[in-house]
This record gives C-alpha cells, sequence and structure tokens, in this order.
C-alpha cells in the first residue's frame, strides 16, 4: 500500500495532536488494591526513624485489610529500603512512578533524600506526604503534589522560642549549634528569630561536634548571662558533655532544643542521671504524658491497642503514630471517592483538622504544613517511657 | 579557666602524642607514612568499651584484648596497605593505600559499630566532673608510661636496638642479618598497641565514637609534623603543647576559630623550621 505526501501529512498531524494531550492517569480500578509506595531509610546510619514509622505503617495497613480494606480494596504496601542515600531514593521513586505505578507515595524520612525526590514527584503528579523538616521541601507552588506530616524547621523554632521567651521566661538566651550544615543554619535561623521576638541573644557559638571539653563555650555563655541555652546538634556526645560541663560549673540553666537531647543514648554519656534533668526537648502534646502518667486520650487508646503488637519501648510514638497517619491518609482519600492522584491531592487539600493518632492536620491548596504549630511542645527530656515523654513544666496539660 | 586549659589540654594532649608516636613507628620502619594511625586511636576507644561494657570482660582483660585487635590492624596495615607500596615510595602511594584502609576500617565500625557516640567504662570508679576527673589524668599517666616502656624497649633490649637498627638503616641492617620484613611488622603491631592506648585511655574523654578517626588522624599528625619525622621527644613535645594552644584557644576565641588557630601556627612552625622544630635538616652526601 503506498501512502501518498497528502495522507502522511495528515498522519502526523494526527499524531502530534493526539501527543499534544496527556495521557490520562490510570485511576484507581475499584478491585485493584491501593499500592502506597513507602520510601524508607530501613538501615544505615540514620534508620531509627522508617523503622518506627514502619511499625505504624504495617500495623495500619494491617488494620485497614483485616476489616475488609477500602470500600473492598486491599492496601498494598511496597517498601522500598533507601538507605538514607538519594541516589537509592531517586531510582526507588523513579521504580514506583514508572515500574510499580503505585497511587500515592509516603517518605522519604530525611531531608536529604527527600530533597532529591520531591521534584520527581512533582513532575510526576505523585501524590506524596513526608515527615522530613526541611522547610523548602514544602512549596505549593513548585511542589503542589507535596505534604507535610511532621512539623518544619520552623515550626520547631517557634516552638523552642515560645517556650523560652514565654514560658521559662528566658529574655536572655545562648544558641549553640554543631559546626554541621545544619547546626549552622538552625543556630542562625534561631538567632534572628529571637532577635525578632524581642529575645536577646547574649552568646551564639558554633561547636565542634568532637570537641572533648565544652567549659570555655558554656563559661563565655554563664558570663553573658544567658538565662536558658537554646542547642541545634544532632550530636548525642556534644549534648551529653554540654550537660555535664553544666553540672560541674554548678550552674541550673535549662537546656532547650533539639530532640536529639532526649534520646535514650544520653542515659549512658551523662556522668549522673541528675545532669540530664532541666533539659527541654522537641517533643509532640499527642506524645506526651501527664503528671499522672496519662497520654492525651486518643493516644492512650492508640497505645493500649498496640500493646503486645508493636514495640515501643525502642522508638518514639510519633514515629509509629506518624506511619498509621500517612498509611489512613491515603485510605481515607479513596473512601470519600478519590479515584486518581489527582483526586488524593485534591482530597488532602480539602483536610481540616484530620485527628490523626500523631496530630490533627489541616491543608489546603495554599498550605501543605500539616502540622499544627501550638502541638509541637517541649518534654522532659530523660522521661521516655515507651516511646513517649512527659510534658514539659509550664504547659496546660 | 587556667586549670581548666592545663587539665584538658595536657590530657588531649597526650592522646595526640600517643597517637603522633604510632604515626613516627609505622613511619621509622617503612618510610611510610600511614594516615591509620588515627583510627587505631578510634579503635581503641570503640573496642574498649564493646569488650568492658558491652561484653562484660574484666577491665585488663579488655585492655589485653583491645591491644591484640589493634595490633592485628597494625599488622593488617603493613600487608594490605604498606607491602606493596614499598617498591615505590618515591611516588607517595602508601598516601592512598593507608588512606583507603583507614576509610575502610571507618566505615566498617560504622556499619558494625554506631554512629553515635557511646560511653567508655570508668576504671576508678563514677566521674568526678572537676579536674581530679580519671579523664584528665588517665591519658597524661598513659602517655608517661608508654614513654618509659618504648624507651625500655628501645634502650634495653635486643628486639628495641633491631628496631632502631632499621630505622637508623633498613639496607645496612638488611646486611648485617636482620630480618627487616619481620621487624617491620613487628613495628606495625606495636602502632597498633600504641594507638589502641591512647583511644582506651582516652576513651572517658572522646568517648567510644566513631568520628573520633579522623579527629586523630589529623591533630594526631599535627604533633608529627611539628617535632619532626620519626622523631618520638619531638611529637611528644608537640603533642602536649598542640593540646594546650588548642585548650587556650577554645577559651580565648571560641570552638570554631581554635581549629583556624591550630593550624594557623602549624603553618608558621612549619615555615620557620620545615623539619619540624626537632627533626634535623634533610642531608645528601654528595
Amino acid at each position: 500500500m503506498s501512502v501518498t505526501r497528502r495522507q502522511f501529512a495528515v498522519g502526523s498531524a494526527a499524531a502530534a495532536g493526539a501527543a499534544a494531550f496527556p495521557f490520562p492517569r490510570p485511576a484507581i480500578a475499584q478491585s485493584e488494591p491501593i499500592r502506597l509506595g513507602w520510601l524508607a531509610a530501613m538501615t544505615g546510619p540514620s534508620s531509627a526513624p522508617a523503622v518506627g514509622f514502619n511499625r505504624g505503617v504495617v500495623w495500619a495497613a494491617e488494620q485497614i485489610n483485616a476489616a475488609g480494606g477500602v470500600k473492598g480494596r486491599k492496601i498494598e504496601v511496597i517498601t522500598r529500603d533507601t538507605q538514607g542515600d538519594p541516589t537509592k531514593a531517586v531510582n526507588a521513586t523513579q521504580e514506583m512512578i514508572s515500574a510499580l505505578k503505585v497511587h500515592a507515595v509516603w517518605g522519604p524520612t530525611n531531608s536529604g533524600e527527600s530533597l532529591a525526590v520531591t521534584p520527581i514527584m512533582a513532575r510526576a503528579k505523585m501524590p506524596n506526604i513526608h515527615p522530613c523538616v526541611v522547610d523548602s521541601l514544602i512549596d505549593t507552588t513548585k511542589f503542589p503534589n507535596a505534604f507535610r506530616l511532621a512539623p518544619s524547621n520552623t515550626q520547631w523554632d517557634d516552638a523552642v522560642r515560645g517556650y523560652c521567651l514565654k514560658i521559662v521566661g528566658a529574655k536572655k538566651v545562648a544558641i549553640i549549634g554543631d559546626t554541621t550544615g545544619y547546626g549552622v543554619a538552625a543556630a542562625n535561623a534561631s538567632a534572628t528569630g529571637f532577635a525578632k521576638d524581642g529575645g536577646e541573644v547574649v552568646y551564639k557559638a558554633n561547636i565542634d561536634a568532637t570537641q572533648p571539653d565544652m567549659t570555655p563555650d558554656m563559661l563565655r555563655a554563664r558570663n553573658a548571662g544567658a538565662q536558658a541555652i537554646v542547642v541545634w546538634s544532632t550530636s548525642t556526645g556534644m549534648d551529653a558533655r554540654l550537660f555535664n560541663t553544666r553540672a560541674t560549673m554548678g550552674w541550673d540553666v535549662p537546656f532547650v532544643g533539639h530532640p536529639s537531647m532526649s534520646s535514650g543514648e544520653i542515659a549512658g554519656l551523662v556522668d549522673k542521671p541528675a545532669n540530664w534533668e532541666k533539659v527541654y526537648a522537641i517533643g509532640y502534646r499527642s506524645c506526651s504524658y501527664d503528671d499522672a502518667g496519662k497520654l492525651p486520650q486518643r493516644n492512650q487508646e492508640l497505645v493500649d491497642k498496640l500493646k503486645g503488637k508493636v514495640n515501643l519501648a525502642d522508638t518514639l510514638l510519633w514515629w509509629v503514630a506518624g506511619g498509621i497517619d500517612a498509611v489512613n491518609l491515603v485510605a481515607k482519600a479513596v473512601e470519600t471517592g478519590s479515584s486518581s492522584g489527582e483526586d488524593i491531592i485534591k482530597y488532602w487539600n480539602s483536610v481540616k483538622k484530620y485527628p490523626g493518632y500523631f496530630g490533627d492536620y489541616t491543608f489546603s491548596p495554599t498550605e501543605h504544613n500539616g502540622y499544627p504549630t501550638e502541638d509541637v511542645v517541649m518534654s522532659a527530656a530523660s522521661t521516655a517511657k515507651d516511646g513517649t515523654f512527659k510534658l514539659a513544666p509550664g504547659y496546660k496539660a | 579557666m587556667l586549670t581548666s586549659i592545663l587539665a584538658s589540654g595536657l590530657a588531649v594532649g597526650a592522646i595526640y602524642a600517643l597517637i603522633g608516636i604510632a604515626y613516627n613507628t609505622m613511619f621509622s620502619a617503612s618510610r611510610v607514612m600511614s594516615f591509620t594511625a588515627g583510627q587505631l586511636g578510634m579503635l581503641g576507644g570503640v573496642l574498649g568499651s564493646l569488650f568492658v561494657l558491652r561484653l562484660g570482660l574484666p577491665f585488663v582483660v579488655g585492655l589485653l584484648v583491645t591491644l591484640a585487635c589493634c595490633a592485628l590492624v597494625g599488622i593488617l596495615t603493613e600487608i594490605v596497605a604498606v607491602r606493596p607500596v614499598l617498591k615505590s615510595l618515591d611516588q607517595h602511594l602508601y598516601v592512598l593505600s593507608t588512606l583507603a584502609l583507614a576509610l575502610m576500617i571507618q566505615h566498617a565500625v560504622a556499619v558494625l559499630w554506631s554512629t553515635e557516640p557511646h560511653p567508655f567504662p570508668r576504671v576508678f570508679g563514677p566521674a568526678s566532673g572537676g579536674i581530679t576527673d580519671e579523664k584528665f589524668w588517665l591519658p597524661i599517666l598513659t602517655c608517661i608510661a608508654a614513654i618509659v616502656a618504648l624507651e625500655l624497649l628501645y634502650r634495653r633490649t635486643l628486639v628495641g636496638r633491631a628496631f632502631l637498627a632499621i630505622a637508623e638503616d633498613n639496607f645496612a641492617a638488611r646486611a648485617l642479618g636482620l630480618p627487616e620484613r619481620d621487624l617491620r611488622i613487628a613495628s606495625y603491631a606495636l602502632a597498633g598497641m600504641i594507638g589502641a592506648l591512647a583511644g582506651f585511655a582516652g576513651g572517658a574523654l572522646l568517648l567510644a565514637f566513631v568520628g573520633n578517626g579522623p579527629l586523630l588522624n589529623f591533630y594526631g599528625f599535627v604533633p608529627v609534623a611539628l617535632g619532626g619525622l620519626g622523631n618520638n621527644r619531638g611529637a611528644i613535645v608537640g603533642g602536649f603543647a598542640l593540646g594546650i594552644f588548642q585548650q587556650a584557644a577554645n577559651f580565648l576565641v571560641g570552638g570554631i576559630f581554635s581549629s583556624v588557630a591550630v593550624f594557623v601556627l602549624f603553618i608558621i612552625v612549619l615555615l620557620a623550621a620545615p623539619q619540624g622544630l626537632f627533626g634535623a635538616p634533610a642531608t645528601r652526601r654528595v
């Protein structure tokens, strides 16, 4: 059969015209499972959060499936271990989008990986919810598909500053960060925030986390009149040395800051348990117990349900609760009639005070930081109990 | 302030000095600057914590097993990273091979142990926190004991004299029938034990932490360069001076600038005396 020039031209135009219209994204068929991609750094140096989140993810999926699924459809969690490596996270994301054709992605669990994969998921319009703290990961214009389930760095900073200024009553603070990129950036942002809100930063320093003696910086902070010391570091060794030095100096200044100060490893690094008192690390109201040892009712019920099924002794409750909430938010989207990725995003954009275990989330088309700032609170760092902490003094229970 | 500078400065300086001696011990036997010295110090702390705290071995047994393990790492360094490049010393391939091995050790410890600091066992009871705490005086005491032991080894024993002979002129030593290769292996084992002692004695101060490897590699090299390559007395003086200067800089200019201050001084000293403060200028017979 011969093809005339006219037929070829018409055919080409038709093909070009068809290509100009995007292929419709596959809707969620009524019977197929809901495929949830789970990008988790399950191994490697920063695996602790993902291991905790995973316990919640597995438990939530099992609960939903045991109850018959969402409108008869099972939740299928497809996990890829990214090992904390952005390259592996990128590969896993591509696989989830192109080969596995997941309906939504939960994770990654650290900001380095998330910075690498967020633009990729945005191009594919993949509904993505994650717990990473770096502020730039949420941008409703550039990444309209990306939602944050946990607080951002700014929300952490606001909570720490609020506790120092309003509850402790410390107007003069010393800010200490480590010398990593995170430590320097967080300390600078914190200092700017204090100055803006009427606090006085009397001493600011970045210390090498391996520095064996913290006496010089602590003496300078005391001589400058600091009433609280704000710490921005992920180094538990540095935290413990600061606490030990404070005790040696006989100074009772409170430490307020990064959640690493409540890490269980510190128990073995402080010279005596008392050195870890009067240390307040970032925590969450939903996962903090009161003077009577009780959690908020919703989470007390959750902990009771998890007892014997999910180990909370070596993890944090907010990680487990966050994993449960992520699965439930996807399930809820499907339950309310979402049949495509765009529908899931549309549903999430309409969520107002969704009652999760980790927090009550609110999203809108212009705000994808869903965690309520007022629920970011300080915890008494040395009071860990089954992944929860005692609410720091000064808050109303 | 002065007591604090002296207490922690001398303690850290003693650890740097011991790492410097480990560098020198390996250098004397092979003319190779092995950048695994800092990792040996790190291993001393990590293995000490593993054997005594985690596995519950008695302190002395834990120390002996740690010394033995680090001696093996020293021997491994000689076989894997040093021996293959000895024939082409002028190309300085040992920088690459020893650094590669150091990185492998670092990553293995990070994976098998942890990336977080862990506590180190206390020899003489709970910490007092003050300047009388064992974390300050134990490294100094250990450093002095190691110096005395090494002096006795080198001056009073046949093996020690053989070490000195190959350090002086390994061709002549070989011509006299000394087993150069065996002595080199023994030197690397000895360096492993000296590095382990540094990490073990400084464990309470530096903690059992994988991050100590690069730190000790770096700061342990400074006294060697300051004191003159292969010169143990120079490394000891350089180590203590570095510790005190670093701690004084921490007090006077702050932590983030103290490293800058240390390396400014380091460069000034090397500009004034390129062979190190105690090293002899290189001479060549013509």
